[in-house]
């Protein structure tokens, strides 16, 4: 579980989050949705620790977030990767950076490490690409495999910003699957998200941020008011029967 | 030519400072810090200055001096979040106002610029050749042993944090055998040769190869031949030889050109 009390962050003066209290459980799977601006990645950037708390306090699994970062890490996608396309690296090794920080310092990969980059990659359909240099993927099989390098360390709680921004429709589908998939064996998600159509079918949990918490709650108890309230005059809401 | 102990001396300090500098440059061009080599080399003249002015040994102050520039540089990007570029701009035009000002302070009209700028290589003693042996030798031992931390830090130095992968230790030794191999590259070397050793084995080796422990082997063979190559023609020819070994890697570069590699 991670529980975040009394969170406040500012950045030049200006408040980006004010007053977050939240409580996400082990095996949810998450959506961070707000407009932008919202400080929807201040968030997530905070629970990762890549960002140094200011007041608040974060918890995971009951102990403070510095000390858990000691032991554990978060699988991590992120929103948009700066990388030089000519740099030499195979997809493989690109994967088996989720695997480089669990390992002595100078220590090399071994013949399982590998061949656990390669499950991940087998997994999200892609492991016939691990011998190809990074510079030649497309913008949605660098998603994937970034995705591959992100679940490959078996983390608990993997954390996406915005996975759907470089991925077409039927894309987007099949990598929500495959999330909702890994929800299933057990991994917490947590996905910030534009797309509430994607998010109302798979997402279990709901977090409405726009500066301050406006609900976090069960996507079944969010109504359309709540969304309106997030985003303000920026969204048009369509009811549908079906 | 061999039988002249100096000539022997010297082509040796050539290969050494050539090994030594190639196996380091694919990681600096990598990681666009490649104008770090030329700042640091320029850095290192106010710490030349200083040791001038404080009568203190000139390799070990100079060598110091540029080492604690290196770590400060490095560890002002990472606290206030500045582009290493800036960071280094800023070292630089400070050190090489300190180091003008300091050479004024000192009197010492006699400062050779010349050498500092093209170095000689002919000038090397047995000591120095010592030195980069034993600085050959720990680049090589750094490379090998943290390769997996290096590679990443290369890549994306945010990523890799987030992956807790150990790149602070790694990168600050980086910085330090970085100085080091500049300071004690200048006298034989000079500002000049040290640059290009830094950037031109390792885009002719991006030229040739697409993995990077190839590029790496690669980078370091094309230096050597540069020297050897380089050494033997400036003695044919009668040209300054750290200039020729320049001018034979640059042609390799063009050479190599036809074959890069596209992904």
């Amino acid at each position: 579980m991670i529980k975040i009390s009394q969170l406040q962050y500012k950045l030049s003066g200006k408040a980006i989050l004010e007053d977050i209290d939240l409580s996400l459980a082990e095996g949810e799977f998450v959506a961070i949705i707000g407009p932008n601006g919202a400080g929807k990645s201040t968030l997530v950037k905070l629970i990762m620790g890549l960002l140094e708390l200011q007041e608040g306090r974060i918890e995971i699994d009951g102990l403070d977030q510095t000390e858990w970062l000691k032991n554990h890490s978060f699988g991590y996608l992120p929103q948009h990767e700066d990388y030089d396309r000519n740099f030499p690296a195979s997809v493989l090794e690109l994967v088996l950076m989720g695997l480089a920080g669990t390992l002595p310092l100078g220590a090399r990969f071994k013949k399982n490490h590998r061949d656990q980059a390669l499950n991940a990659l087998n997994e999200i359909g892609l492991g016939h690409l691990a011998s190809k240099r990074i510079g030649s993927l497309s913008g949605g099989e660098f998603q994937r495999v970034l995705l591959a390098r992100a679940i490959v360390g078996q983390n608990r709680y993997l954390i996406l910003d915005e996975p759907e921004a470089s991925l077409d429709r039927p894309s987007v589908e099949s990598f929500f699957a495959l999330l909702k998939k890994l929800n299933s064996a057990g991994r917490t998600i947590i996905t910030i998200s534009h797309d509430l159509n994607i998010l109302s079918e798979y997402c279990s949990f709901l977090v409405c941020l726009n500066r301050r918490l406006h609900c976090h709650n069960h996507t079944e108890l969010v109504d359309a008011q709540i969304i309106h309230k997030t985003f303000g005059d920026s969204v048009r809401i369509i009811e549908k029967d079906y | 030519m061999l039988s002249y102990s100096f000539l022997v001396n010297a082509l040796i300090g050539a290969l050494l400072s050539g090994l030594s500098l190639a196996i380091f440059a694919p990681f600096v061009t990598l990681r666009k810090i490649s104008y770090m080599g030329e700042a640091l080399s320029h850095i290192a003249f106010a710490g030349i200055a200083l040791a001038l002015l404080t009568k203190l040994p000139l390799t070990l102050t100079t060598l110091i001096f540029v080492m604690l520039i290196a770590l400060a540089i490095a560890a002002l990007a990472r606290k206030h979040k500045l582009q290493e570029s800036n960071t280094i701009s800023i070292f630089l035009s400070v050190s090489m106002a300190l180091g003008v000002i300091l050479i004024s302070l000192s009197r010492n009209y006699s400062f050779d610029l010349a050498s500092y700028l093209f170095g000689n290589v002919l000038l090397i003693t047995t000591g120095e050749l010592l030195g980069l042996a034993i600085l050959a030798f720990l680049n090589l031992a750094f490379v090998l042993i943290f390769y997996k931390e290096l590679f990443y830090l290369t890549y994306n130095a945010e990523m890799s944090r987030v992956f807790r992968i150990r790149i602070n230790p790694v990168n600050r030794i980086f910085m330090l055998l970085l100085a080091a191999n500049i300071v004690v590259n200048l006298k034989s070397a000079g500002i000049i040769l040290v640059t290009a050793q830094l950037i031109l084995p390792a885009v002719i080796a991006f030229n040739l190869a697409s993995r990077l422990p190839r590029i790496i082997m690669l980078s370091v063979a094309v230096s050597l031949v540069s020297a050897l190559l380089g050494f033997y023609l400036s003695f044919s020819v009668n040209l300054p030889t750290g200039a020729t070994i320049v001018l034979c890697e640059a042609f390799l570069f063009f050479l190599t050109l036809g074959f890069k590699r596209r992904y």
